[in-house]
């Protein structure tokens, strides 16, 4: 085994980690934090590809457009958050997490159809834009810019909302909506738009994780539930609250997978599942979760 | 005496009548297959495809006096939903014959239905040779699309010309086909070029989004050609990820894929992005260089690329076309809709389709029918991919 070798599969590992944890992260915030079952977050994360690709569409394939299209993309999935949190998901908070579920899966199958509606169900694709589109030679494996790209998003994302969490006055807020929802909202702190903010900041994460996607995946209707899964397993196991734990649930699951592939052939059908597993198992709260 | 002789006559006309008008009913066409999820992307032009077909056919006047008509249900690629559909349209609908389902989990699931019902059952697309291998055969499944064996033999051939190629690699999405797939290529190639080592298996899920780890292992064994078996929407993602990553400069291209990456549809799907120079098939090539084009197929592609108001038509549709045309033929040999009858005729029935003919084996019902292979090359014509004389393999195939 050269050690270029490895370091490429390291690096492989770090990539599969790192696409994972832009869509883990928006649900790290909703469902970690908030403790607000989003079934539909992965739908937003395929709303936020279509909407790129259209955006790439109607603007300038390859150059700028991409990035316009990328913010653009997370923008509308923003808004179409915030249009179903006002209207919908208000009543839901507090009650029993089933009535959660359910409207987010009848959400999931909406936006499903309404996908397939709008684009069809051919595959789509978009071009990487060409500042990033080569590759360098690191400790002589190839690495492609634009996934040394995500690699840099990743912990800037995770850097950034552990910032805003743990020390901004909005951060403590959250933190203690989370502890006490009732107590806040009788300190007079308005509860109602906190919320609101979180859940349109995840879905703004969500889409902004699709649309940044699309270089280097297909587009296809139910690329929202192959992905939902996955989300929900590396939140758990980094831990419900934690920012970081879901960063580096999502570095762990990357590195199993890339060097269990290795040993064994055909680990990638339950690799993260096996690591559920073990880790809820050795440590039930998750990683850098608190005990209950 | 006379008086009541003509009433009865009277009567008699008028108790036949309902029977004359039953005579008029259409025959009904169960046709479960999958409209929603990632699999639509097959599951909607081969509809496409049958719906051209019935509405050819009756607008010839159907077949045995009798319109042809399609009840399409939205299977998700889902076996159990395609079992409960298939039962729904046999008792509630009154079908006449199955038709339909895509992957290779449904079909062979909604066969075990067909035979219970004793009701014919056409499976447009699924490969597994589960379908009709000896366990599996029974007198009322017929398969239209080829099967794993003979895909293998093909991909098999297409890698043998390579003469200086002494190592492959394969990587295949971890499931029936895949694994199928894999072992008949693996099977025939060890026949046809028994110098050829495959040094490395890559067995990433369906739907895995991210191929990185994958690519990495294949090319730290340094192989000099690469077969595959990824489709759809895992293909244009390892090829959006693998072209980055040098895999294609590192083996020129030398990659060979038998799930149908060559249609007009997965082309389009890349379009620039798309590897020039590897080898890939499709049932239908669709747009026909370098001469050879059947008349039919020409007329068949005119008539598709209407019927579908799109400007390039899909290279699946031929399937569902074929298989709503050899039903057609089966009831027509038959002289009757009764699956027992049918079934008797379409067994080692022959019957046209736009690209040659093609028959059903009288023992295992399947058609083992050839694709067409060839390079994917530029075409100033298009903005995407098209194969480069497109050539039907294998050549021919030991049938049982």
């Amino acid at each position: 085994m050269a050690p270029s070798f490895l370091f490429g599969q390291f690096m492989g590992g770090l990539t599969t980690a790192m696409f994972l944890f832009l869509i883990a992260s928006g649900l790290s915030l909703v469902f970690g934090i908030m403790r607000v079952i989003n079934f539909a977050h992965g739908s937003f994360y395929m709303i936020g590809a279509y909407l790129a690709w259209q955006i790439v569409h109607w603007v300038h394939p390859g150059g700028v457009g991409f990035w316009v299209a990328a913010i653009g993309a997370a923008s509308g999935v923003a808004l179409m958050g915030a249009v179903i949190e006002r209207l919908f998901f208000r009543s839901l908070y507090g009650r029993e997490e089933l009535y959660q579920l359910l409207f987010t899966y009848a959400l999931v199958l909406i936006l499903g159809d309404a996908a397939k509606f709008l684009w069809g169900t051919q595959q789509l694709s978009v071009s990487t834009p060409a500042v990033l589109a080569g590759s360098v030679q690191i400790f002589g494996s190839t690495q492609p810019l634009y996934n040394l790209f995500i690699m840099a998003i990743g912990p800037a994302i995770a850097f950034g909302g552990w910032l805003v969490l743990n020390r901004s006055g909005v951060g403590r807020m959250v933190r203690a909506a989370q502890m006490d929802r009732e107590m806040l909202d009788s300190l007079g702190a308005n509860v109602g738009t906190i919320y609101t903010g979180m859940f349109v900041f995840s879905s703004f994460l969500a889409g902004l994780s699709g649309a940044l996607v699309t270089p280097i995946q297909s587009i296809v209707p139910g690329m929202d539930v192959l992905i939902i899964v996955q989300a929900f397993i590396v939140v758990v196991i980094g831990g419900m609250g934690s920012f970081w734990g879901t960063f580096w649930g999502s570095v762990i699951y990357g590195e199993v997978l890339s060097f269990g592939i290795l040993i064994f052939p055909g680990f990638s059908l339950f690799s993260v599942f096996a690591l559920m597993a073990v880790i809820l198992i050795v440590r039930p709260w998750g990683l850098f979760g608190r005990p209950l | 005496m006379r008086l009541r002789l003509q009433l009865g006559l009277l009567v008699a006309a008028a108790a036949s009548l309902p029977f004359a008008a039953m005579a008029e009913d259409t025959i009904k066409i169960g046709f479960p297959i999958p409209l929603s999820g990632p699999t639509a992307v097959y599951g909607t032009p081969i509809l496409k495809g049958a719906e051209m077909a019935v509405a050819e056919i009756n607008a010839k006047g159907g077949v045995l006096g009798r319109k042809l008509e399609l009840l399409t249900r939205d299977s998700k690629a889902n076996a159990d939903e395609a079992v409960r559909l298939s039962r729904e349209l046999i008792i509630k609908d009154n079908v006449d014959f199955l038709a339909g389902t895509l992957t290779s989990a449904e079909a062979p699931a909604v066969s075990t239905v067909a035979k219970e019902n004793k009701i014919v059952f056409l499976a447009p697309s699924s490969k597994s040779t589960i379908l009709t291998d000896a366990q599996h055969i029974h007198p009322y499944i017929f398969r239209v699309a080829s099967n794993t064996d003979v895909e293998g033999l093909a991909g098999a051939t297409e890698m043998a010309q390579f003469k200086d190629v002494k190592t492959v690699v394969t990587i295949a999405p971890d499931y029936a086909y895949g694994r199928d797939s894999i072992a008949a290529f693996i099977k025939a190639l060890k026949t046809l070029r028994p110098d050829i080592q495959v040094v490395d298996s890559q067995w990433p899920k369906l739907g895995e989004p991210d191929f990185t780890p994958f690519i990495n292992a294949m090319s730290s064994k340094t192989p000099d050609a690469v077969y595959c078996s990824l489709f759809a929407g895992d293909f244009v993602t390892f090829v959006k990820q693998a072209t980055p990553l040098g895999l294609f400069k590192a083996i020129n291209n030398r990659l060979i894929d038998g799930g149908e990456v060559g249609t007009p549809d997965e082309a389009q799907a890349l379009g620039a992005d798309y590897p020039y120079g590897i080898i890939a098939n499709s049932y239908d090539p669709v747009i026909w260089s370098g001469g050879n084009e059947p008349p039919e197929h020409q007329k068949f592609i005119a008539d598709l690329k209407a019927f579908t108001k799109a400007q390039y038509a899909s290279g699946w549709s031929i399937m569902g076309y074929e298989m709503i045309y050899a039903l057609a033929e089966g009831v027509k040999k038959a002289g009757n809709t009764k699956s027992d009858d049918v079934s008797k005729a379409l067994a080692g029935m022959s019957f046209d389709t736009p690209v040659g003919k093609r028959s059903f084996s009288a023992q295992s019902h399947e058609t083992f029918a050839p694709e067409y292979w060839g390079v994917m090359a530029k075409d100033a014509n298009y903005p995407f991919a098209i194969i480069k004389n497109p050539q039907p393999l294998p050549t021919s195939f030991p049938t049982n």
